[in-house]
């Protein structure tokens, strides 16, 4: 039971990846993109417009280190690629302007519409950035511009922190909370999306009572799928539809947002985290490439 | 140059006081733009108008519930911790159930010697507003003459409406440098000096403005214009939040709010009855969405006359948390500058503001606006 309490079921695993494809000594440009999220920190290195190399990695409370230590992962196994190499460097997300490397800020809401239209193709017309700490729903246009945007405020209700919060409660690893809500033969009403100690509170009364821990994780799947769906009616969705960051990878949430808006979210091909850092990487190159004209 | 305008505004408390000490004089403080100073100034009445402070209190819940908008909430702050201790007497005008609450609270906790509670039209442009409203100034003026124990002549209202007049047609002056492609002035400048109107003497605000408008055009600024934005909202001296959103490289050119242009923008036009000239003119000002009840929306051409005039390029829409006049408003006024090819944004401020989330939002707001810059 110690042993129990001890693990850190919240805690997801950090990665990196190098393309076995691409040679970046053969590109032109080489831009990369740092977004400093609340929970999460991503660096993505491309080449010529292409993934070249990504590291994803956990935020700490100092966001200069944070962006470095991802940054310098990203630069590992990649046959010599140096920091100097690098032509052009945005940041983004929550710690964008402490972004050591970075010439120039742009906002997560700029990078991710950029990157879902990278990520997800051009024609990709609403977006759902389900971050650690804000949710953002985006319509863009071809190009991946922004055309209109709605934040969440208030409370980390409806985002990763909070899912991170009942993974922690549940004791169940923030990998598996997804499908193990979708085990339930009929879905629960949801628990208040208000705040996420309310909802807290709320699912340790139903724990008491002795609803099983698949049931509570559909409750407040459920409650976050109601949360972005009032965002997303508020800007409006229009297909394609495509969801970004941590929580697109949570089966029960997406499933369920899909249900309530009746329409499919496109199927990544990426790391969904990664698509503020791909947008921030493809701002780099464009100014690069301006500012070498 | 708007150094004299932000000292008031910082020390309004202070210059009331002191006001008082000079002149012997009565302070009242009053809620909501459609009371008419021109009787106050005429009855040697200093009006003053009761802003919040925008710090977080715990004075208010037990006197209003908390689904009264930040200001109103703000406001009874600030008369609980005794800020306006110094008031003769208090008055509203209705326009709101909010600011009303802060009347109701004010009278019932902390009556002063003059407690005015004056009922004022809903529909300006009925027929019947206007003799309505007349009565009501002169039950009004009944009323002020017995607490100060002076006559209120006619002479007195000459003066009261050309001291109001005066410095509603300096304001206009200034803000017509606001519609140059380079205005001399920032939005927060401005706020400090249409804010500081409210809290002061009139008569030395316009000796102020009339300094101001012998420098203010030759002015050169070391900043550049940016992004011109109007703001549009109830309440707003929210400087913090106007001063994030002008580091931005952005200004704001043209703003309606009842902190702002919406008190000031018409005069009164002067005719034999003068109580008729007065009613006149607050009827027929820039309306309040409480006033705003004619189905095509008066406030709304004027906003966008406003806009167009200034080549604003986008609306920052605020609105103080459950403020329900504007948040009927809001929808068809945001599609109205949609239509007219200006985007909108819109945040809803509380007591204290947010400056971090707000940030990020104008910032990408702004790079919406400026897409062009991005390279897509």
């Amino acid at each position: 039971m110690a042993e129990e309490e001890k693990k850190e079921y919240w805690r997801w695993l950090e990665s990196r990846w190098t393309s076995p494809d691409i040679d970046w000594k053969k590109g032109k440009v080489i831009s990369a993109g740092v977004d400093v999220g609340s929970v999460s920190t991503q660096a993505v290195i491309m080449v010529d417009g292409q993934l070249y190399a990504f590291a994803n990695m956990r935020t700490g409370s100092d966001s200069p280190n944070s962006a470095q230590n991802a940054f310098n992962r990203a630069l590992e196994d990649t046959n010599g690629l140096t920091e100097k190499d690098v032509h052009y460097c945005v940041g983004t997300g929550y710690g964008r302007v402490n972004v050591p490397m970075a010439q120039k800020a742009i906002t997560e809401i700029a990078c991710h519409a950029r990157g879902a239209n990278f990520m997800y193709g051009p024609t990709v017309r609403t977006v759902l950035d389900m971050g650690g700490q804000d949710c953002k729903a985006i319509r863009i246009d071809e190009k991946g511009k922004v055309e209109s945007f709605l934040m969440n405020d208030k409370c980390a209700a409806g985002t990763g922190r909070g899912m991170e919060v009942f993974s922690d409660l549940l004791t169940i690893s923030i990998n598996d909370v997804g499908q193990m809500s979708m085990e339930v033969e009929e879905e629960p009403e949801p628990v208040s999306s208000t705040c996420v100690i309310f909802a807290k509170t709320e699912a340790t009364g139903l724990l008491r009572a002795g609803w099983p821990k698949n049931k509570v994780l559909a409750a407040y799947c459920r409650a976050m799928a109601g949360r972005v769906n009032e965002l997303l009616q508020r800007v409006g969705v229009v297909k394609d539809f495509a969801i970004t960051g941590g929580i697109a990878k949570n089966i029960g949430v997406v499933s369920r947002v899909e249900k309530l808006l009746d329409m499919k979210a496109l199927p990544p091909k990426y790391d969904t985290q990664l698509a503020g850092a791909v947008g921030a990487a493809l701002f780099a190159k464009g100014l690069y490439e301006k500012i070498k004209k | 140059m708007f150094t004299q305008f932000k000292d008031w505004y910082q020390n309004r408390h202070d210059y009331a006081k002191d006001w008082k000490a000079r002149t012997g004089g009565k302070v009242m403080a009053y809620m909501c733009t459609y009371v008419p100073e021109e009787i106050l100034y005429a009855a040697d009445v200093l009006p003053v108008r009761v802003y919040g402070s925008h710090e977080a209190s715990d004075l208010t819940e037990q006197h209003i519930f908390g689904m009264y908008c930040p200001f109103c909430r703000d406001c009874v702050a600030q008369v609980m911790e005794g800020r306006y201790d110094y008031a003769d007497g208090v008055m509203i005008a209705q326009a709101c159930l909010h600011m009303r609450q802060v009347y109701s609270s004010w009278e019932i906790h902390k009556p002063t010697e003059f407690m005015y509670y004056m009922p004022f039209p809903i529909a300006v442009e009925s027929p019947h507003a206007r003799p309505h409203l007349v009565a009501e100034y002169k039950t009004f003026i009944e009323a002020v003459e017995k607490w100060t124990g002076k006559k209120i002549t006619i002479d007195d209202l000459d003066r009261g409406i050309e001291i109001l007049n005066k410095n509603r047609e300096l304001m206009r002056k200034v803000y017509e440098l606001r519609l140059l492609d380079n205005p001399p002035l920032t939005g927060v400048e401005c706020m400090h000096m249409t804010s500081s109107s409210q809290m002061v003497d009139k008569r030395e605000h316009n000796q102020a403005l009339e300094k101001l408008l012998k420098e203010l055009p030759s002015r050169k600024t070391d900043r550049e214009t940016g992004i011109r934005l109007m703001i549009v909202g109830s309440e707003c001296d929210d400087i913090e939040f106007m001063d994030m959103v002008e580091s931005l490289n952005s200004t704001f050119v043209a703003d309606d709010h009842c902190t702002g242009s919406r008190a000031f923008w018409n005069s009164v036009e002067p005719e034999e009855d003068r109580l008729l000239a007065i009613a006149k003119r607050y009827l027929e000002r820039p309306p309040c969405p409480t006033k705003d009840t004619t189905k095509n929306f008066v406030r709304f051409h004027h906003v966008m006359e406003m806009a167009k005039e200034a080549k604003v390029e986008g609306a920052v829409i605020i609105q103080q948390k459950f403020c329900d006049p504007h948040e009927i408003d809001i929808p068809l006024l945001r599609k109205r500058f949609e239509d007219n090819g200006i985007r909108t944004y819109f945040l809803e401020l509380d007591v204290t503001v947010p400056i971090g989330q707000f940030k990020i939002r104008i910032e990408a707001f702004l790079e919406m606006l400026r897409a062009d810059e991005l390279p897509f």
